[in-house]
């Protein structure tokens, strides 16, 4: 970060991206593809962001956050069937969910870093898939959680129904729009920047003051909170909650997607793999069962000859930008 | 439950420990001296058990006479044959797996993490591709099958059969290990690969080696365990949890850490089986989040890359 | 009344003794230096003095309250500094970010998710200010990674500074600098002497007799010897040493 030159809330490239994202409904069938598809990729890009917020921001490499996603998905479908139908509510509870879940397994881990942090990660995420498919009264278990409703958005004066896809496709932009506000300023506020100095140094900035824990497992929590609201409107669009997303290979999923993108080194760049991820899982797929076949080989290349990802090809660094 | 109830869980226990050791095993191999953590390992431990069962059932490419002619071989022989050319088979995958793993070496260890991942997709989508998302079953000889009457219990002659298999294998690497040039250099390899060089060896020899030794570790594991466990595309998901949770249970680098890890895991699993056989495998998980947030070496580690 | 004191440290690895009853004290406004070969456990030291390590027996004393077994974030809120032998920066970071993360002020900011991160013209002023006492001024918007050898070390010194310690730990500032990078070094420490209390520990003795006021020789795990650089240069153990001849 440039001494004196304050980091504006809104940048050009975020207003472009937020603008192409909402013509999307216009021309997606156009090209051959569908309506829900858009939905899908907002609420994976959403997903994406929110666990670089880990990964990229802060150098904790969780291989377990399928589990939060999962809890949120959850969250949202018994706060619907037990609570209230209201959709700030459940998407409240959601959120909540998976942050409490955040909070447990950051208590355990925050005091590791690396390959070390992954292993627990994967760990506590196969606990989570494990309660999830064993609690069957709860969650339906393999079944999974069904009859989940698209709830009317209330805004005071005026109530908008999400039942059609476009519909829910413009009010999960709406929540992307906010969370990457959010995550924006989160970066460049005094908090990311700690993390960012964590993320290079740790013995250093625990040297110079920092109650390193506390941010590993304060950054672990919010992650893990934006990550269930992203699950919550999973269940929405998919109108249901299964365990499968809390698996390793979902978890695993969403750290492709942030490093396809180049979330390492770009701030958009997990928006960029969750893209990536989903059309070539409809384009491959259309070709092929095995699609992940084919789509595991060219992320095993791209590891190989280009780690940082696509993002680096296309995006100013986030190094150049805004270090 | 009585105690000499749950005897039965406890052989069975130590049955899977000691096949979960001898998946463990390989895997810490490769994680000592490449300091990488091989996600894929549980894809190859799964490749070994559907190559045993094209090689046992008989299922193999091979014209119809030729297929006739095996299949008439008694399933005793079948079998020895699976066990032992299966890892054979699988070793080349392990050797690919290495030399796509080059490209990481001395990078973030996350890098051999995310690709070993990527690998371990794309070996179960290869799986299904080829067998199908069907569950297979791997037949086992009849001289070892079935069970057998002791202390009014009924026992599996089989798992015992397995723990003796896995012992062996054990014994094999563990003389390997310990009792060659090539194990003395992994084991230097391991703490010092300058040694190694200025020894006038090729480590990057030495690491093919390894790979293919763990490797073919991973896929006799598979063999062994497939006519307990079943075979399915997400076994190595399922098995190289386990196997890197030995490890971090018994401590990076310590040969009888991984098997008494190994043990202990496997004990854990079949004893929480007698009482909720539902969530027996959960245990594990309990046990390795309570073991690393007590002592984040294990039980016998030295300092490693996991420490990081 | 001494502002540290470290009372009969005792420390060891394994079956290795690594610390032999260590006890040392470091007066205030005053330049104490720590000399002894290498491997004699100086740098040890200095880690179980910041809190890096915890003693097996022994108190640290700092300002009257006892900080032994404190963590090192506790102990660098207290007041406490210290710089490291092997460079220790955040590499991605600017000259100026290096120096502005450190600050207290962002530091009392650190649950601020949303503001802007040193937005606050004074933090800024303050920045530049330290850079230009390790006469990094003109560098504040170069890359970390980027700064020459000599000038990393000056950085390391200002991260240090950064924290307004009361008590600066400096460990080995001149390793690996040429002559004329460690004549400047020693300029920056001088210049620095007597705005705060300083404890330096180096194998070069020139650089060392220059500069401090009391010297203590750590060898072997244990202080065998203690006084002002003069006095030093009179003891017998020094004389006959190695280190003897270089002073």
């Amino acid at each position: 970060m440039q001494k004196g030159r304050p980091i504006p809330t809104l940048t050009p490239s975020m207003i472009a991206i937020w603008l192409a994202f909402a013509t999307v409904p216009l021309w997606i069938e156009k090209v051959g593809l569908y309506q829900y598809l858009g939905v899908e990729i907002l609420i994976f890009a959403t997903y994406a962001m929110a666990y670089n917020l880990v990964l990229g921001h802060s150098g904790l490499p969780s291989f377990g956050h399928g589990a939060f996603f999962g809890l949120g998905a959850y969250a949202f479908g018994l706060a619907q069937q037990n609570i209230a139908p209201d959709l700030w509510l459940c998407l409240g509870v959601a959120v909540g969910a998976a942050a409490i879940g955040g909070a447990l397994v950051a208590a355990f881990i925050s005091h590791r870093r690396g390959i070390y942090y992954s292993l627990l990660t994967i760990a506590f995420g196969q606990v989570f898939w494990f309660i999830a498919i064993k609690s069957h009264a709860i969650t339906g278990g393999e079944d999974g959680l069904l009859k989940i409703e698209r709830l009317p958005v209330r805004l005071g004066f005026a109530t908008l129904e999400l039942r059609d896809n476009i519909a829910l496709f413009y009010f999960v932009l709406a929540v992307f729009v906010v969370v990457t506000l959010l995550l924006w300023r989160l970066i460049h506020s005094p908090f990311g920047r700690i993390l960012k100095a964590i993320k290079q140094n740790e013995t250093r900035a625990r040297f110079v003051g920092y109650d390193v824990w506390r941010y590993k497992a304060a950054v672990l929590v919010l992650s893990a909170g934006l990550s269930g609201l992203a699950g919550g409107l999973f269940a929405m669009a998919q109108s249901s909650a299964f365990p499968d997303v809390m698996s390793l290979h979902y978890s695993g999923y969403v750290v492709m997607m942030a490093l396809i993108g180049g979330g390492l080194v770009t701030f958009w760049g997990p928006v960029l793999g969750a893209i990536v991820f989903l059309l070539a899982r409809d384009v491959i797929g259309a070709f092929t069962t095995g699609w992940m076949l084919w789509f595991g080989l060219l992320f095993v290349i791209l590891v190989m000859y280009k780690p940082e990802g696509l993002g680096g090809l296309f995006l100013r660094p986030l190094s150049a930008r805004a270090r | 439950m009585s105690i000499v109830g749950l005897l039965p869980h406890l052989v069975n226990g130590l049955a899977l420990g000691l096949l979960f050791a001898l998946l463990a095993l390989g895997f810490m191999l490769i994680l000592g001296l490449m300091e990488q953590i091989n996600l894929a390992h549980g894809s190859l431990f799964a490749l070994g058990a559907y190559f045993a069962y094209a090689i046992a059932t008989p299922r193999l490419p091979l014209p119809p006479d030729l297929l006739a002619i095996w299949a008439a071989v008694p399933l005793g022989w079948r079998f020895t044959a699976a066990m032992l050319l299966a890892p054979v088979l699988v070793a080349p995958f392990g050797v690919v797996l290495e030399r796509m793993m080059r490209r990481t070496y001395g990078r973030d260890p996350l890098y051999g993490l995310l690709l070993t991942f990527g690998m371990a997709m794309v070996l179960e989508e290869l799986i299904r591709t080829v067998w199908g998302t069907r569950d297979y079953m791997l037949p086992v000889p009849r001289g070892i099958s079935g069970g057998f009457l002791m202390l009014d219990l009924i026992w599996s002659t089989y798992r015992f059969w397995a723990a003796g298999f896995a012992v062996v294998a054990m014994a094999i690497v563990w003389v390997v290990i310990e009792r060659t040039r090539f194990g003395a250099l992994v084991k230097a390899g391991a703490h010092d690969s300058e040694m190694v060089r200025a020894l006038g060896h090729d480590l990057e020899k030495l690491r093919v080696w390894v790979f293919v030794l763990g490797t073919m570790m991973a896929a006799l594991a598979g063999v062994i365990l497939a006519p307990v466990w079943g075979i399915r595309p997400h076994m190595g998901v399922d098995a190289v949890v386990p196997s890197f949770l030995i490890i971090v249970l018994g401590g990076v680098g310590s040969f009888w850490g991984a098997v008494l890890g190994g043990i202990l895991v496997g004990m854990v699993v079949g004893l929480s089986g007698a009482y909720a056989s539902e969530w027996s495998m959960m245990s594990m998980y309990l046990l390795l989040i309570a073991v690393v947030t007590f002592r984040a070496r294990g039980l016998f580690g030295k300092k490693s890359v996991l420490e990081a | 009344m001494a502002l540290f004191e470290a009372h009969k440290l005792h420390l060891r690895f394994g079956d290795r003794v690594v610390l032999e009853e260590v006890s040392l004290s470091f007066e205030t406004g005053k330049l104490s230096g720590i000399m002894g070969p290498n491997g004699a456990g100086k740098t040890t030291c200095f880690n179980v003095l910041t809190g890096h390590y915890k003693p097996d027996r022994g108190h640290v004393l700092f300002d009257g309250a006892d900080i032994t077994g404190r963590s090192p974030q506790a102990i660098a809120r207290l007041g406490i500094a210290r710089s490291f032998q092997l460079m220790n920066l955040f590499d991605e970071f600017t000259v100026f970010e290096n120096v502005a993360i450190a600050l207290p002020q962002t530091r009392k900011r650190g649950r601020d998710l949303l503001g802007q991160a040193y937005a606050e013209p004074a933090l800024v002023a303050e920045a530049h200010e330290i850079l230009d006492t390790v006469g990094l001024g003109a560098r504040a918007d170069d890359n970390a990674k980027a700064l020459p050898y000599g000038e990393r070390r000056a950085l390391e010194i200002a991260v240090a500074l950064a924290s307004k310690p009361k008590l600066l730990f400096l460990d080995e500032p001149t390793a690996g600098l040429g002559s004329d990078g460690r004549d400047r070094l020693a300029e920056l420490v001088r210049r620095l002497k007597g705005q705060v209390t300083i404890v330096v520990i180096e194998h070069d003795m020139e650089f060392l007799f220059g500069l401090a006021d009391d010297i203590s020789v750590i060898h072997w795990g244990q202080v065998i010897a203690h006084g002002s650089p003069a006095e030093l240069r009179a003891n017998p153990w020094v004389k006959n040493s190695n280190l003897g001849k270089l002073a």
